[in-house]
């Protein structure tokens, strides 16, 4: 058979006409569609199996409860832990983005001596030298860990001192230590049990405490409600130029008073209320009288009238301050709400809590800071600083920069959330393998002195005290009783899995209050404006996960933080 | 069953904290741009802030999450696109949009109402080493393609995987929870089905302070928002006089 050019054309035409009608070209436009928006240098999720584990957050005090979502062993989603006690499943946005931490830019990795590169020996070195020549302190972040302790012991066998930095929410406790004796860490409120909260400038609904805390009572007994169960009262000044707080906005009542009346505006309460014995307590009584208040607040006498008289219409109530101002703290005395249900309480307790805020650190020789201590501390200028960090928040002046564990890279044991009721204990494993040129502060005081007792040790005797104790629960997957556990090696093993202690619920009773005079305002040197602020508040990392540029950057709905790298 | 997945928003809830928004981009692999901008960016979930235009104490601002309303109706990016790369899942109602297909036209973002649709203008790229935390579920999304809020679809998809592993047809409701209701600290994002009168979220949709957006446009959305505060209600049509909307 001869084939000739018209049979070659006619089958060419043919084979095309042909091809068009099988899926052919269909399925090859649709490949490469594909592969042209799968280039290799387009990053791909790892791929393995996918587990899901239980730990705390380590990023501020408060410990929320997290479900960490690892993928081939890598974290890849973070959510929030429903069975906790405290953020009852709840985080901070910024928690949602802290798994990608430890991939910041600015992580750490190399000692650092004022901007030169050195090792860990010459580090090590310089503090054993500086702790022959004289005192030094050590200043914590997240005071009750196993870590705190070892700090405290490293400090108490050379003579130097302990400090803690307290976040806002315990520095509003402050007051109540020298009327009651009580350290400020082992106080409480007990939100949970109060019907009016009159909140002096505090973010209630804006990054105070855990984030889950308020805002969950808030949503259940407050939102959207002309009568609600828990009446949120803010007291806030609106300054010029500015917009009010989000709690302001959202609050059964805002009370707007001038800036800086808060003080007088709490003896001026206090007044009508022990004027109208509207109180059960007689005293004391403030200086001022309901006019001069009036006044100082911008408010009218019988708006400043009907405020306390709101304010003792569904009880219990407690006033929450923003910050250690006495005067706020009084009024909660004159109200009974110190050491009652509903008001200030005093937890029990897993170990004495200590008052080291205001241990002197100027004198010191060297100042070690630890992880936990939010970048924003301000070290004394004429002391060597030996500053832990695991990023770097930029415009350091400490004169050795030290790469601590990142977010999940180390063991920690979790206390009590500030300010709450209830005593917790958690231990949030190592889920990440820190890296080989990271050390912890407790590691690097255990290189110096080899008597200390190593963190993992102090966590293993907490938790033999737990047993010992045979109070609370452990809230696990279940909550199960402390005393039904049959060893110690069982109650650890849980806890070691994401369980957390909680303890049996606070005795009002133990907790008494004794003022005699009206104590005069003390203008905190920590005032922070409801307006500006943000959860990263008391957030140790100097940086913010690359996600939150979706909160500062990509939209209007709040302000980047000042000093935080976005 | 044919599901219709919807959401109830209960605004007098929200404390604008951004939860949501974090979470979201988190659980889709939304790179973090550091050049974008809020005209730029990729916000599925995006809050926005109004208030109702008084000033002092008699102020009040309402947060207001936007994101795909997945119209059931007359679907205006479906209609407009030139490429199938967006369709209504017939199965549950979720407004799908598949950015292989998608060739950057943004048709569908300028016919989209409540501007929900977002663009990607670069390549996506993360800090090095960071794309060891994606979320394995979620493909990344490449330059120039259309993305938006498809309900975490793989989300729904771990959910039916566990059912039928467990040889059932019909997944456990408790399985499949967007990551924004979930991170919602106040609860005020509710998720539900809305084919399923019994659902909770369901006669919430129905209750007296429910409403949607642009309902004249008739085309169905399944997002709907819920308050008590009547200024806050008249938003649904844009007809409150003196709200002020602060764009973001």
């Amino acid at each position: 058979m001869k084939v000739t050019r018209r049979d070659l054309l006619m089958m060419g035409a043919a084979g095309t006409a042909g091809l068009l009608v099988t899926p052919v070209p269909w399925k090859l436009l649709d490949d490469v569609s594909i592969w042209s928006q799968n280039w290799p240098w387009i990053p791909q999720p790892t791929h393995g199996p996918v587990e899901v584990k239980q730990s705390f957050c380590t990023l501020c005090p408060n410990g929320c409860g997290m479900r960490v979502r690892m993928a081939a062993g890598w974290p890849v989603g973070v959510a929030g832990m429903g069975s906790h006690p405290i953020s009852r499943g709840a985080l901070c946005p910024l928690g949602y983005g802290a798994h990608q931490l430890n991939w910041h830019p600015q992580r750490l990795r190399t000692v650092r001596h004022r901007s030169n590169s050195a090792s860990w020996e010459e580090a090590r070195a310089a503090f054993a030298k500086a702790c022959r020549e004289g005192p030094i302190a050590i200043v914590d972040g997240y005071p009750g860990r196993a870590a705190s302790s070892v700090f405290e012991t490293f400090a108490q066998k050379r003579n130097g001192s302990y400090r803690a930095v307290l976040g806002p929410e315990t520095r509003a406790l402050v007051p109540y230590e020298s009327w009651s004796g009580v350290p400020a860490a082992g106080l409480g409120y007990d939100l949970e049990n109060a019907q009016t909260i009159v909140s002096f400038g505090a973010p209630l609904l804006d990054g105070w405490g855990a984030p889950g805390r308020f805002t969950r009572l808030w949503a259940e007994r407050a939102a959207g409600l002309t009568e609600p169960q828990l009446r949120l009262i803010q007291v806030e000044a609106l300054l010029p130029g500015t917009t009010p707080s989000r709690t302001a906005t959202r609050a059964w009542q805002w009370v707007p008073v001038y800036a800086g009346a808060e003080a007088a505006l709490a003896g001026g309460l206090a007044r009508v209320l022990l004027d109208e014995h509207l109180v059960r307590a007689r005293g004391p009584m403030p200086p001022m009288t309901i006019a001069e208040a009036a006044d100082q607040t911008g408010l009218s006498t019988g708006a400043l009238i009907e405020l306390a008289r709101t304010m003792v219409a569904r009880h219990p109530v407690v006033v929450i301050a923003n910050d250690g101002d006495p005067a706020i703290a009084a009024l909660n005395v004159v109200l009974g709400a110190a050491g009652a249900r509903g008001g200030i309480v005093r937890r029990t307790k897993l170990a004495e809590p200590h008052a080291s805020a205001a241990a002197d650190i100027d004198s010191a020789r060297a100042v070690l800071i630890d992880s936990t201590v939010p970048w924003d501390f301000t070290p004394p200028t004429n002391v060597e600083v030996f500053r832990f960090a695991a990023w770097d928040g930029g415009s350091c002046t400490a004169d050795w920069l030290l790469p601590a564990p990142g977010f999940l890279e180390e063991m920690t044991d979790v206390p009590s959330a500030p300010a709450s009721a209830i005593e917790t204990y958690a231990v949030a494993p190592s889920l990440l393998k820190a890296p080989p040129e990271v050390r912890s502060a407790a590691q690097f005081l255990g290189g110096i002195d080899s008597a200390l007792m190593p963190t993992e040790k102090i966590i293993h005797a907490r938790c033999a005290d737990l047993f010992r104790g045979r109070a609370g629960t452990l809230q696990g997957t279940e909550a199960t009783p402390v005393k039904k556990f049959a060893s110690v090696q069982k109650l650890e093993e849980q806890l070691w899995k994401g369980a957390i202690w909680i303890d049996e619920p606070p005795r009002f009773a133990a907790f008494r209050c004794e003022l005699k005079e009206w104590p005069a305002s003390v203008r905190p040197a920590h005032r922070v404006g409801s307006s500006s602020v943000n959860w990263s508040r008391t957030w140790c990392a100097p940086v913010l996960p690359p996600l939150a540029s979706k909160l500062y950057q990509e939209s209007s709905l709040r302000e980047a933080p000042e000093g935080r790298n976005v | 069953m044919n599901a219709r997945y919807g959401m109830v928003i209960d605004l007098d809830r929200c404390t604008g904290c951004g939860a949501c928004m974090m979470a979201c981009a988190a659980e889709n692999n939304v790179p973090p741009i550091p050049q974008a901008t809020p005209r730029t960016g990729l916000t599925p979930m995006l809050v926005r802030t109004v208030s109702n235009g008084m000033e002092g104490s008699a102020r009040r601002e309402v947060f207001i999450p936007i994101t795909c309303m997945h119209c059931e109706r007359e679907t205006p990016c479906v209609s407009v696109c030139p490429q199938q790369a967006v369709e209504v899942d017939k199965a549950t109602g979720i407004v799908m949009q598949m950015p292989q297909r998608c060739l950057g036209c943004r048709y569908c973002m300028t016919a989209c109402p409540y501007h929900a649709r977002y663009f990607n203008w670069w390549d996506p790229a993360w800090p090095a080493g960071m794309e060891k935390s994606l979320n394995p579920g979620v493909a990344v999304r490449m330059r120039g393609v259309v993305e938006k809020c498809n309900m975490c679809h793989a989300r729904l998809h771990s959910a039916k995987a566990k059912a039928a592993a467990a040889g059932k047809r019909e997944i456990d409701p408790a399985d499949y929870v967007p990551a924004c209701v979930e991170a919602c600290p106040t609860a005020a994002i509710r998720f539900g089905n809305f084919a399923d009168p019994d659902d909770p979220v369901s006669r919430e949709a129905h209750s007296p302070d429910a409403f949607r957006f642009l309902t004249r446009l008739g085309t169905e959305p399944k997002l709907y928002y819920k308050s008590k505060e009547a200024w806050v209600r008249a938003l649904a049509e844009s007809k409150s006089a003196n709200a002020e909307v602060q764009h973001g």
